[in-house]
């Protein structure tokens, strides 16, 4: 008699949560414009209780979750908007969102938010080091714009006149080698490269590398 | 036989009190310690390490704002481009660098020590269980 009480418990709960989601597992291809993504998941009580929405959870500081409200009535829809910040991220990113329902609290549906971003401009390394007393031997900087993106790398300079920067190019505007050698490497110093582009044409960015001796 | 006697009372006394710090103790040991991933550290490896340790709070910048780790720099992928010169002038070659986010589940700590290595920066580490175990470790900080 326990037994059917407990499965009857069991079959109650999981009907009171029954979601119904459009979309789950959603892949977005980022412009090198965006700084935000957002994928809106729409969903449906497909049961015949009252769903109530307790937690919406993402598994990254970078993205936020938003819910209009949290009780949906049986055939009722809504939505649940996921808002990833790039911010210096590129490449494959995959977040994951656990919404929690009162009736199956220790059952979340999870959904999937996977962000391919494109590197508008890609500086390696970012960091050119040299130790104290080390020989002062040029060090190189890489620098390529991204397949397809209209930046053009426009200019390379230093803040400084104790390094010495030489700029080989590539393929132009797309391309560069950045040679680095410091005047002396007797005493800690830092200076910084500064890649000027042409992109985006309304406010162009610069991008940036480092040269420390430490 | 009183020996044994004597030593069995010895390792019951000693064993009650044992029992006691094993349950309820504040600052006991797990009795199963998660595997670390690769490049994670324990807390307690970092606290027996010797020399400056360079902490870094990958969470964001409001999480930091209400409390880090003493003397930890925020640099997370979003203030990248801003905080990495400051972390540059800061940091010394052969420092320990230890990155920390909210908590296990999180990945931001583990997207900044990667770009941190990218770079060359040596010896840098996340932390296992983030701030919670950083938290629970120094409660009144």
């Amino acid at each position: 008699m326990k037994l059917v009480a407990v499965c009857l418990f069991v079959l109650t709960a999981s009907a009171f949560a029954e979601l119904q989601w459009d979309n789950p597992d959603q892949n977005i291809l980022a412009k090198v414009t965006d700084r935000t993504v957002v994928a809106k998941y729409h969903f449906t009580n497909a049961g015949k209780e009252l769903v109530t929405i307790e937690a919406v959870r993402t598994s990254c500081g970078c993205t936020t979750a938003t819910l209009a409200k949290k009780d949906y009535s049986p055939g009722e829809s809504g939505e649940i908007e996921a808002r990833f910040e790039i911010g210096g991220r590129v490449g494959h990113q995959e977040k994951a969102i656990l919404v929690t329902t009162k009736g199956e609290p220790h059952n979340p549906s999870v959904l999937h938010l996977v962000v391919e971003i494109p590197e508008t401009i890609k500086v390696q390394p970012e960091l050119v080091l040299w130790r104290v007393g080390e020989a002062a031997e040029p060090k190189t900087i890489k620098v390529t714009v991204a397949d397809g993106s209209p930046a053009k790398i426009l200019a390379v300079v230093t803040d400084t006149p104790t390094v010495k920067l030489s700029v080989a190019e590539g393929l132009p505007g797309k391309s560069a080698t950045v040679t680095v050698t410091p005047n002396d490497t007797s005493r800690p110093e830092g200076a910084t490269v500064m890649i000027k582009t042409d992109y985006p044409a309304d406010n162009p960015e610069a991008h940036y590398a480092y040269v420390r001796i430490k | 036989m009183t020996g044994w006697r004597q030593a069995g009372l010895i390792l019951c006394a000693s064993a009650i009190p044992g029992a006691f710090s094993a349950a309820f103790h504040p600052r006991r040991p797990g009795w199963v310690q998660d595997a670390l991933k690769p490049g994670e550290i324990r807390l307690a490896d970092v606290e027996g390490w010797r020399g400056t340790v360079r902490w870094v709070d990958a969470r964001s910048n409001g999480d930091y704002d209400l409390g880090h780790a003493p003397g930890a720099l925020h640099l997370d992928l979003l203030s990248w481009p801003a905080a990495f010169p400051l972390f540059l002038d800061q940091w010394q070659p052969g420092e320990k660098v230890v990155v920390y986010c909210g908590a296990s589940s999180c990945h931001l700590a583990e997207e900044v020590a990667e770009k941190l290595r990218a770079n060359g920066i040596d010896s840098v580490y996340v932390l296992q269980g983030g701030w919670e175990v950083w938290k629970a470790r120094h409660p009144s900080q």
